[in-house]
């Protein structure tokens, strides 16, 4: 294709691109960077003050509070998820009547926005007019704080999240069991394998690469939590139920200490960047150069 | 990415369920009565679940028909079911408005992060530049933008978009919308143009035509089913992007469909059947739009999985 390959036509295909991508996503991580060695809040100006706003996080009682909320949602949803929504992948390979229309259904709350996901579970949880308290009542439990109490919110926002996600990762799943040869299964039955057997001893090690994609994406998309924290509970009460991410829109926007916001965003930003790439080495079609 | 492996077990679906049975090996005649109760027990499992999963949506489309005093009192109750809701939330909440704002920012935004996507992934598979070197940092440089999570982005682009003096209005999220496209769309393009064959372009090429004609006449409507796939996860993505609207646009009259749903609590305070309304209303097209285009949604957002 040399041919079309006049550098100021090569320059013009590039450019666009090149350079929303490099005003717009590259030079704001410099900056973020940058300014989270900076005492930069309010309308005061920015002073140079090196790695103070990340010594500052580790004795901050809300940063240790958020990544500590944000572990266990990540601990309770990922080890809920991986072999729940595979269990359900195997179910749904079975004889179902109308087993499409059910996937369908499942993969559902993957599309609904996640600030709608957050107010619609407001109406499951809040302890006054939320669905659960209504179904424990008559059953003489007083009313539990599902949500704004101090203790019980990262656990209902791992569930909201299983929620969210389950069937997105149960499609990845059954994807992923439609394209198992057929022989090896046919093989190991014929063989007298029992179905745990073959479940224990074929399916599973044949489904490993699948099983470590969906774990890795499960565990990015935990650490981009944020709009149910928003709608839920609004990462009270105290700070109480703030997952990283809340917390550095908070500290940002809300208190306006961007110096520390942005040392919480790269601190968001690295542990982003190492979970993807080990998700992009993992799925060896996403050859990167 | 994940895109052909779904697109493949989709298609595969679709064959067998016309066809014969199940993908699976079918039970053995002998062990066909054996399987009776727990083929029983496995859909009941899979409908229940389903069940499980459906029930908050039934839920808030049953309190949507609720007076509000009735959801405090006895929400299950189906005495008393009302329009007034709805009445009330089509008087007060701008739905036009809300869907007209988030579908200008969508197609806006949506078409130019596909376009600028195409030219690019155009340049890094088929033209040959000077130095191979280059061809592949920029590669990299645009893909590694997938590694990270867009929160980094939302201060320095508030401080871009103030310096450009485009804050609160619709560009202050194109822009934004588009660079956060790139390295996705890109990952895609790419990778379906190495293994599309360049025989047609170059007999294209042999004819006489321009690069434009190439690329617009030639390329673009073989690549349709990536496109739509693209298309779609962009898309799904504008319409639920959360963070970076609610920092960008602060007139109430540009809201999207996501700020406007952020506001409903504030907005309706104690009046929980029209916040349902309100919710349902947004909910539902969002829900009939996926009934109908299900198999490309599906495939759009799982191929979005890699997206960082």
């Amino acid at each position: 294709m040399v041919w079309v390959s006049s550098p100021w036509k090569i320059a013009l295909m590039v450019f666009p691109a090149f350079i929303l991508f490099t005003a717009f996503f590259v030079y704001p991580i410099v900056y973020a960077g940058g300014y989270s060695l900076t005492d930069a809040a309010g309308f005061s100006g920015a002073d140079f003050i090196g790695l103070d706003n990340y010594l500052a996080l580790v004795d901050d009682p809300f940063f240790r509070r958020s990544v500590s909320n944000t572990l266990l949602i990540l601990v309770l949803s990922v080890t809920f998820l991986v072999p729940a929504s595979f269990g359900l992948a195997l179910l749904m390979q079975q004889r179902v009547r109308a087993a499409g229309a059910l996937r369908a259904l499942l993969f559902g709350p993957a599309i609904v926005a996640p600030i709608l996901v957050g107010l619609v579970w407001v109406f499951i949880l809040d302890p006054r007019v939320g669905l659960l308290n209504h179904l424990v009542e008559p059953l003489g439990i007083p009313p539990v704080q599902w949500i704004g109490g101090d203790s019980l919110t990262p656990y209902s926002i791992a569930v909201v999240f299983i929620w969210a996600s389950v069937g997105f990762a149960m499609t990845i799943f059954y994807a992923g069991l439609q394209l198992l040869p057929r022989e090896v299964m046919e093989a190991s039955s014929l063989d007298g394998a029992s179905r745990w057997q073959q479940l224990r001893f074929v399916t599973v090690p044949m489904m490993r690469e699948t099983i470590g994609i969906v774990s890795l994406l499960l565990i990015t998309n935990v650490f981009k939590i944020f709009e149910l924290v928003y709608m839920l509970t609004g990462g009270g009460p105290v700070h109480s139920s703030e997952t990283l991410v809340s917390y550095m829109y908070f500290v940002t926007f809300t208190d306006q200490r961007y110096g520390s916001g942005m040392a919480i965003a790269m601190v968001v930003f690295v542990i982003g960047a190492i979970t993807s790439l080990a998700y992009l080495a993992l799925s060896r079609r996403g050859r990167l150069a | 990415m994940s895109a052909p492996v779904v697109e493949n077990a989709m298609t595969r679906r679709g064959r067998t369920m016309s066809g014969s049975p199940t993908p699976t090996p079918a039970p053995k005649a002998t062990a066909g009565r054996r399987m009776r109760r727990p083929a029983i027990l496995i859909s009941a499992a899979a409908y229940l679940i389903t069940f499980l999963v459906v029930l908050p949506i039934l839920w808030i489309t049953l309190l949507s028909f609720q007076q509000s005093d009735t959801i405090l009192s006895d929400p299950f109750s189906l005495d008393s079911l009302i329009l007034d809701n709805y009445r009330n939330v089509l008087e007060t909440l701008p739905l036009v408005q809300m869907y007209a704002n988030t579908i200008i920012i969508a197609l806006v935004s949506v078409t130019i992060g596909t376009a600028v996507s195409f030219m690019v992934s155009f340049a890094l598979t088929r033209m040959v530049f000077r130095r191979r070197g280059t061809q592949s940092f920029l590669r990299f440089y645009l893909l590694s933008g997938l590694a990270v999570p867009v929160y980094v982005l939302l201060f320095p682009v508030y401080r871009l978009d103030l310096a450009l003096g485009i804050y609160g209005t619709y560009l202050a999220v194109i822009i934004p919308y588009v660079a956060v496209s790139i390295p996705f769309n890109t990952l895609l393009l790419t990778g379906f143009l190495r293994d599309f064959p360049s025989e047609l372009e170059e007999a294209a090429i042999m004819d006489g035509a321009g690069l434009f004609r190439i690329c617009w006449s030639v390329v673009l409507p073989a690549m349709r089913p990536i496109l739509a796939t693209i298309v779609i996860f962009n898309v799904v993505y504008v319409f639920n992007e959360f963070p970076f609207v609610s920092i960008l646009i602060n007139d109430p009259d540009l809201a999207t469909v996501s700020l406007a749903v952020s506001r409903f609590q504030g907005q309706y305070t104690v009046d929980y059947g029209g916040m349902m309304a309100a919710a349902t209303l947004v909910l539902l097209p969002q829900l009939a739009i996926y009934a109908v285009f299900q198999r490309h949604v599906i495939a759009g957002l799982t191929a979005g999985a890699v997206k960082g």
